[in-house]
């Protein structure tokens, strides 16, 4: 087991781009070779030991045998662990845009929040943020229909919009509340959401799964009521509790499926619209 | 600048060179009898020498291109690589930027481009296109299949004026030839539809595909220019097409080639592009089998046609065609991200990007009937090397159908190990044919024969005179059995020992080691001045009320041109 | 307004000029020319002619460098360029915006520098029609050249756009009133629609107006979709439009011979951004299914459109490219010019006509105001004021040729029509001077020792497919 912990000495306004500094390149570096490192600022490179104090324990054989633990600020240091197969990165502090973009395998764990595009056009492996987290969550590359294949993004703040856009694998789960249109253009694999959310959920979804615990505000036309369900099973894992069942989005015969809380949701169910006064009264008072 | 190609194996099948060791003499920018002492010497012994590569038929700029790499970044992040001293930043696979195309095309040997459609209302684009291209020179053809004006002189049966509209076309639109694209069924693609077969008419237009097509041949001859009609007949990619494909190239037969000099270099009077898309049998995918066998029997016996394959790689790509409906439809089955640009009175375009896999049943036909296409036409300077850039395949994937077609063995192996769907032996006749291509013919079907359809006098060859556009690829074919190394054959044409242009070391070692400014190649009518000032005069309140640029905002401009080779063509 | 004579005092006409606004590029302009000075414009709108006709209005004359007490000072243009050139050359994140009012010569002088020195390239796209830009990348783009609607359209439907006051001559000379070929009657055999939350001019010649709400666009197009697709919708009305409406607009649709949609900065700056775009275009594909369908972003500036076919020829991107690794890279919100000065990433700016003081937003003026600006441009506006080096460019169509491309595609050549004023250079020659100072000054960025292909070119990408 090698641990490299990069303690940071000062930050750079321009960011740092960390493609390179992966356990799958790095596994078998020693001093001398991050003191000839130069990292990619802009257009130029700069001597990655001038940002970091590096220190390097253990020994390892291959990427698996990694574990780099990124203390300090790193909300300018883009591209951590973008493209890493195999190993362990920890973030202590905030992490930059493409965060865990297009892993393979591994883990990164971010104790912050971390800039959009976390995750983007994963095929495996595990992402844990434990702040917040922006747009493009799990998404795929602009223009890409296929997006996130496989592994795993954990979230315990909140995700901005688009979460998990063109997912098309693998499972993001949302402790906290999720911006506008999570799971746009999905056609597989599974989006959990803890919280709130205030609009689309799942627009223009072709299959695949959303299920959201929290409050919905807007629904999307393309989503048809199919009932409610108890405790249903969402490929193998089954989730506790009563939903209603939504089918979508219809506008592209779409048969993903939305599940969103039945208690909280109340207002939604067409039996419980027929039921309630005052919506009726609203009608009546339209109609008119 | 002087150059001996010192002791290589020459291909060169239109002087009918058959792999003598010979030496080639290069003078500044032409290929020469002799040189003087101060010659560098170039060893290039126990090499393959051929000229370098034409390309028959490919889309390389121009709007729909454009369009395509506007709508596909994720295609341009496929290719990417750093920039070097020498050749700018890489982009793009199946449709790269404009430099990345001249790299790539110099890397395989090639020199020479035709670039397949050009709408005359943005022909400027294609001109900036063309001339941001390094390495290779590129004659673009005009879109005339769908033409409101030449629609109207068909069915008028006005013969003369329409030869005299197309030579006027020519000069404003600095394009090479007549390109027909899917006749009459873009424009019924104005209005949603198609047309089906070769004697439907386009809505609201009282003309015949059929019509169309006949006209545009005859005025092509009476021009007496380098090159015959370039047709992409009606029914692209349906199954059942062949027929269709079988009444065009009928239709033309009593046609006469012009006895005109500029149109002798050529044999054929119609060329028909992607064969392979217009070679299916049956009624539907359900029962879709291969028709190459009729088409390439017509072919066969019928020398005044020409053809290339379109031959499908297994790629992912983006296809682009002026068949615009058959995009659509295409868009129907995929679901994936549709473009499509209609142009007034002229055509339309539809882009969808394409996943060819050997898993699948459809693709996998495609790509046996395109083999069996070349494989069952006789004649190699009948049938052309193409992919239809995109549309079947990236054009890198030459080299690859190449090894296709010189190794049986490895075609045998794709089709028994399970690696291409069984349609590819259970739909058609590929399993039962085991011709295979040797270096002679690979040379005629990549640059012997595409010249001489396109009728260049001055490449396509290493006869003294003409442009010093040489390719040599490091194989001894002596010692070297390419049936049995498919792979080393895709390896040796990717990257070309020595791409020669214009007499200039463009790649070494499979590397490029400069860049030059292409030329553009267009075609100039002389003696029809009075006729097309006519035309134009006749045509002017029409083209005042429903275009909608100026003419003089429509002509291609000097400004555009890159190094422009006129080729004269005294038509009367 | 009051009348006007026409101008009979003119020296000579030039015809066929190309206008310099906004994305119709109208290529039927008459320039009447007196003592070299445009003094009237035929056939323009008056946003156009009037462009046109004042370009000596707060024209920048002579180049300028901010001082050390932080004024901007005539100086002469080897001083000019070469402090300018010196920014550029010692800048670590270079980005260079703006180009949409410039030719296409000039870019191409742009983005050599831009690769050389690596660069950020991107334009106005970026804070107008960049949503549409990668809706189209997502979701495909059936377009058609004007000329078609003209000939050939029916239903024409004007989405969060106000044609009437942006893109006046839009109206007239190609989507409404124009005789088509195949629409004799011009204005009377089209039925227009405007869906705009605005009752806005272009909605009042309209034949019908749809009010949404603001922000309720995707969840409008969503329920045209759905009604397209044969549905029944649940609720009473979405978005602020009462089901029936959308019954009868879906009906108007679906019946068309030849419907185009033409889409504004109302669509892609609402709520949803490049989705609203994203499914706007998806429906117009649903209607392909019934009908003929197009749609054409009314592009603003003549030439914004020009930049992105332009970078898609050359490198492969539409927008936002990013040099500074040495290949070009475009991703939403990291190489874009907005996200990157609001980050505070650039350390040099140079704008190429176009306007960013008076355009961003006030987090990315703020940076502008940190660091070097330059300012290649015409006329004085509030970027001049953030500007520390500033050098005045021509008039392209009127003192300058170039090439510009239309909302639709269409290249045009703008050609010259008077003399620039002679202390000012065009563009094209300004741009090529930076480019080669910078590179006397310092050496190629990121060049790559040997060429190495992509990896990924050779791999059978159909994997990730199964």
């Amino acid at each position: 087991m090698k641990t490299i912990t990069f303690n940071q000495i000062k930050t750079s306004s321009i960011a740092l781009e960390f493609d390179e500094v992966i356990p799958d390149n790095i596994y078998t570096w020693d001093n001398s070779d991050f003191d000839a490192y130069q990292v990619p600022i802009g257009n130029s490179r700069f001597p990655i030991t001038d940002f970091f104090d590096i220190v390097i324990e253990g020994e390892a054989e291959s990427p698996a045998e990694v574990k780099m633990v990124l203390n300090g600020d790193y909300g300018r240091v883009k591209y951590i662990g973008c493209k890493m197969s195999a190993g362990e990165i920890i973030v202590n502090g905030n992490a930059d845009l493409h965060a865990g973009a297009e892993m393979s395998g591994g883990k990164v764990t971010v104790h912050g929040n971390v800039e959009a595009h976390a995750g983007r056009e994963m095929s495996g492996g595990k992402l844990e943020i434990m702040g917040n987290t922006k747009e493009f969550c799990g998404a795929s590359y602009i223009g890409e229909w296929r997006g996130m294949t496989g592994g795993e993004i954990i979230v315990h703040g909140n995700a901005g919009k688009q979460c998990g856009e063109c997912l098309t694998g693998g499972s993001i789960h949302v402790l906290g509340d999720c911006d506008i249109l999570a799971g746009i253009h999905m056609t597989k694999g599974v989006i959990e959401i803890d919280g709130n959310v205030n609009r689309w959920p799942g627009g223009q979804m072709k299959n695949g799964n959303i299920i959201i615990h929290g409050k919905v505000g807007r629904l999307l036309e393309g989503f048809v009521e199919q009932g409610i369900v108890t405790d249903p099973e969402v490929q193998g894992k089954v989730y506790p509790g009563k939903y209603i069942e939504y089918k979508g989005d219809i506008a592209l015969n779409g048969k993903g499926a939305l599940y969103i809380d039945a208690e909280k949701n109340r207002d939604r169910l067409s039996t419980w619209i027929e039921e309630d006064d005052e919506y009726n009264a609203i009608r009546v008072y339209r109609e008119q | 600048m002087e150059y001996i190609l010192k002791n290589g194996i020459v291909y060169d099948p239109q002087n009918e060179i058959n792999g003598e060791t010979m030496d080639i003499f290069i003078k500044d920018d032409q290929i020469a009898e002799s040189v003087s002492d101060d010659a560098k010497v170039i060893d290039v012994s126990n090499k393959i020498v051929m000229p370098a590569g034409v390309d028959v038929h490919a889309h390389v700029a121009g709007p729909k291109l454009v369009l395509g790499r506007l709508y596909r970044p994720e295609d341009s992040r496929m290719g990417v690589s750093q920039k070097t001293k020498i050749e700018r930043a890489e982009a793009g696979f199946s449709i790269p930027c404009c430099p990345t195309t001249g790299y790539r095309y110099s890397r395989m040997g090639y020199g020479t481009v035709c670039e397949a459609a050009m709408p005359p209302l943005e022909a400027k684009h294609t001109h900036e296109e063309i001339a941001t291209i390094p390495n290779i020179d590129i004659n673009p053809v005009t879109l005339f299949g769908n033409n409101w004006f030449c629609m109207e002189y068909a069915r008028e049966g006005r013969i003369e004026e329409m030869a005299a509209y197309i030579a006027a076309m020519l000069r404003v639109s600095k394009g090479y030839g007549v390109k027909i694209v899917n006749p009459c069924g873009s424009e019924a693609w104005g209005w949603g539809q198609n047309v089906h077969g070769y004697d439907d008419k386009a809505p609201y237009f009282d003309v015949t595909s059929r019509q169309l097509v006949v006209a545009l041949a005859k005025a092509n001859e009476m021009l007496g220019l380098p090159h015959s009609i370039h047709i992409h007949p009606n029914d692209l990619g349906h199954p059942g097409n062949y027929p269709t494909t079988v009444e065009t190239l009928k239709s033309i037969k009593e046609i006469k080639k012009s006895t005109k000099k500029a149109a002798k270099i050529r044999d054929q009077t119609v060329h028909n592009t992607h064969l392979q898309f217009h070679a299916y049998d049956g009624t539907s995918w359900k029962d879709a089998s291969s028709g190459a066998d009729k088409v390439a029997d017509f072919i066969n016996h019928n020398d005044y046609v020409t053809g290339d394959v379109g031959q499908v790689t297994f790629d992912e790509t983006t296809t682009m065609t002026a068949d615009a409906p058959m995009e659509y439809d295409l868009f129907q089955i995929s679901g994936l991200k549709w473009a499509n640009k209609d142009i007034e009175c002229e055509t339309a375009a539809g882009i969808i990007p394409c996943i060819y896999s050997p898993k699948t049943p459809v693709g996998t036909l495609q790509w046996a009937i395109g083999l069996e296409l070349f494989l069952l036409v006789d004649n190699p300077w009948q049938i052309c090397m193409s992919t239809d850039h995109p549309n079947a395949g990236p054009f890198i994937r030459y080299p690859r159908i190449i090894s296709w077609l010189m190794s049986a063995p490895r075609r045998m192996e794709m089709i028994e190990n399970g690696e291409v769907h069984k349609w590819s032996h259970k739909r058609t006749g590929l399993a039962g044919l085991d011709r295979e291509y040797d270096f002679y013919e690979i040379a005629t079907i990549t640059r012997a024969a595409p010249a001489k359809i396109h009728g260049f006098p001055d490449r396509g060859a290493l006869t003294p005179g003409y442009k010093a556009d040489i390719a040599v690829y490091d194989v001894n074919p002596n010692d070297f059995d390419p049936s049995r190394n498919p792979e080393m054959v895709e390896r040796i044409f990717t990257s070309a020992a020595y791409t020669i242009k214009d007499g200039q070391i463009l790649v070494k070692d499979g590397d490029l080691v400069a860049t030059k400014p292409s030329h553009v190649i267009w075609t100039d009518v002389k003696g029809w001045e009075r006729e097309e000032a006519q035309v134009l005069n006749e045509m002017m309140p029409f083209f005042t009320q429903y275009y909608s640029v100026k003419w003089e905002n429509y002509q291609v401009h000097d400004h555009f041109l890159s190094n422009p080779i006129k080729v004269e063509v005294p038509a009367k | 307004m009051s009348y006007e004579p026409p101008v009979t005092d003119y020296d000579y006409i030039v015809e066929n000029c190309t206008c310099a606004f906004c994305g119709c590029n109208c290529d039927d302009l008459d320039f009447l020319v007196k003592d070299n000075h445009v003094v009237a414009v035929r056939h323009a709108c008056r946003l156009g002619a009037s462009k046109v006709m004042e370009d000596l209005d707060q024209r920048l004359m002579v180049p300028m460098v901010r001082n050390e007490e932080g004024v901007l000072t005539e100086t002469d243009w080897d001083t000019a360029l070469d402090t300018a050139a010196e920014y550029i050359a010692n800048s670590i994140r270079p980005v260079f915006y703006g180009w949409s009012e410039t030719s296409t010569e000039c870019m191409k002088e742009g983005l050599e520098l831009g690769e050389y020195i690596g660069a950020v390239l991107d334009n106005q796209a970026t804070i107008c029609h960049g949503p549409s830009l990668q809706a189209m990348q997502n979701a495909g783009y059936p377009i058609q050249t004007l000329g078609e609607v003209k000939n050939r359209a029916d239903v024409v439907v004007y989405s969060g756009s106000n044609a009437m006051n942006s893109h006046p001559r839009h109206l007239a000379r190609w989507a409404v009133y124009p005789r088509g070929y195949f629409r004799q009657r011009g204005r009377f055999d089209r039925t227009v629609v405007t869906m705009d939350p605005k009752f806005s001019d272009t909605a009042k010649c309209s034949d019908m107006w749809i009010g949404f709400e603001q922000n309720g666009d995707y969840g409008f197009y969503n329920a045209i979709r759905a009604v397209i697709k044969g549905k029944k919708l649940q609720s009473e009305s979405v978005s602020g439009i009462p089901a029936e409406d959308i019954y009868e607009l879906v009906d108007v649709m679906k019946n068309a011979e030849f419907g185009v949609l033409f889409f504004g900065l109302g669509l892609t700056h609402t709520l949803g951004k490049q989705r609203n775009i994203d499914i706007a275009i998806k429906m117009v594909q649903d209607l392909n299914a019934m009908s003929k369908w197009g749609l054409t972003p009314m592009r603003g500036h003549f030439n914004v459109n020009g930049f992105n076919i332009f970078m898609a020829f050359e490198t492969g991107w539409a927008f936002g490219v990013d040099f500074c690794r040495g290949w070009g890279r475009y991703m939403l919100g990291e190489t874009n010019t907005i996200d990157l000065l609001v980050r505070k990433e650039p350390d040099c700016f140079m704008v190429v006509a176009a306007d960013p003081g008076a355009h961003f937003p006030n987090g990315a003026n703020q940076h502008l105001a940190d660091i070097p600006v330059i300012q290649v441009d015409i006329h004085w506006g509030p970027s001049t004021e953030l500007a520390d080096v500033v050098l005045p460019g021509s008039f392209i169509s009127v003192e300058c040729a170039g090439t510009s491309y239309r909302m639709d595609g269409v290249p045009i050549y703008m050609k010259k029509a008077i003399d620039k004023p002679e202390t000012c250079r065009d563009d094209e020659w300004i741009i090529r001077e930076l480019k080669e100072r910078v590179m006397k000054l310092r050496e190629e960025t990121n060049v790559a020792e040997k060429y190495v292909p992509n990896p990924i070119m050779d791999l059978k990408r159909l994997e990730k497919e199964e």
